[in-house]
């Protein structure tokens, strides 16, 4: 929680303290509108092969030093290189439904920060039978999470590390109410996967990339999906190097030593590390090169070959 | 002191307490407040352009 002064913005840089009462100066002005794949978000287990209208302002409430997005995320929404469009949200529903996509995304900095935007657009996708998707880093308090996800569908929520030290100093955050928001959102019922951006000497160490799986096991389930993002070089982080592919393949054997069923590979080319396998029989479900699915072998949710059921949505 | 006493006094000091807690908690803030979108954004608007392409941004 931020306290703000009067006549000043928050640490998000988009609500405002104007004489004693709280404005969001980015509802209905996103900076950004475009049609994705799904498996962008990254969403692996959430309407495969399907494109989703994505949707962002400026502003977030976290400062990571590595963010991929920093143009945006860090931007105040006075500045001139960065233009925003009027687009309430009656029309980005009607957006939604024009570019045949079945679902929303609030994504790219933080639906949090455009708290109001995205509750008042989902609400109304909802009404339209949109289904709607949050990316997010989860750092919000309880209250107001769990009235946004009344009309949330899937969310693909950052878990940055497991260490409340690297949330302190990469990214001006904390861990604990990430990890409340991930949990909630879980119990909520909706389709929960995770993000780790691995990032060189920073987070990825097998020690912390096996007691983060832990936790996401124990915590969320066998059957949530966990993506290794792969970092590179942005912001204020550029002396590091990328990550290696060799890396990634060994958080995910770790993570998958560790009981979870999904781990996943992205940012760099894999071909296992792409795929869906069916925890029971290790058949190939899901086959994708980069964002494409090459084929889908999913029938009525589940395994055609020995009939388990596959955690996710598929229609 | 009475027994009669002493219980008036108690009950008058839970009411006390009481009206206090009630005072307190309507003139503590709200935890959780909607933000109010203001009427014109501060920065430079562009016109809607094909959006139907991937977007640039990670996520």
């Amino acid at each position: 929680m931020c306290l703000i002064e009067a006549g000043q913005s928050g640490e998000c840089r988009v609500r405002v303290n104007i004489d004693g009462a709280l404005r969001t100066v980015v509802y209905g002005y996103p900076c950004s509108i475009a049609v994705d794949p799904i498996e962008k978000k990254p969403l692996f287990h959430f309407l495969p092969g399907t494109g989703i209208l994505s949707v962002a302002t400026v502003g977030c409430n976290l400062h990571c030093t590595n963010c991929q997005n920093w143009e945006i995320s860090q931007a105040n929404p006075e500045d001139e290189d960065i233009r925003a469009y009027s687009c309430s949200p009656e029309k980005l529903v009607a957006l939604t439904k024009q570019n045949n996509c079945p679902s929303l995304a609030y994504t790219y900095t933080d639906p949090i920060v455009y708290y109001e935007y995205t509750s008042d657009s989902a609400k109304l996708a909802r009404e339209a039978n949109i289904r709607n998707v949050l990316v997010t880093a989860g750092y919000i308090n309880a209250e107001p999470w769990k009235k946004l996800l009344r009309y949330v569908d899937a969310a693909n929520i950052d878990l940055k590390s497991i260490s409340d030290d690297f949330y302190r100093r990469v990214c001006s955050a904390t861990l604990k109410p990430v990890q409340n928001a991930l949990v909630m959102a879980k119990a909520s019922g909706i389709l929960v996967e995770v993000t780790n951006l691995v990032i060189p000497t920073l987070n990825d160490e097998p020690e912390q990339i096996g007691e983060l799986a832990r936790w996401v096991k124990v915590n969320l389930g066998a059957e949530t999906p966990l993506h290794f993002s792969g970092f590179y070089p942005r912001y204020k982080m550029r002396n590091l190097p990328p990550t290696s592919l060799k890396t990634l393949e060994k958080a995910r054997q770790i993570a998958k030593s560790e009981g979870l069923d999904y781990v996943y590979i992205g940012n760099v080319a894999s071909k296992e590390g792409q795929n869906t396998y069916c925890p029971g029989c290790k058949k190939l479900l899901i086959e994708r090169s980069g964002f494409t699915i090459m084929q889908n072998r999913i029938r009525g949710g589940g395994c055609p070959d020995c009939e388990r059921e596959i955690y996710g949505v598929w229609k | 002191m009475t027994r009669r006493k002493f219980i008036r006094r108690l009950i008058a000091t839970a009411m006390a307490i009481f009206a206090g807690a009630l005072w307190l908690a309507c003139k503590a803030p709200p935890r959780f407040v909607r933000a109010v979108r203001i009427k014109q954004y501060p920065g430079v608007l562009k016109p809607l352009e094909d959006i139907s392409g991937p977007s640039k941004w990670s996520g």
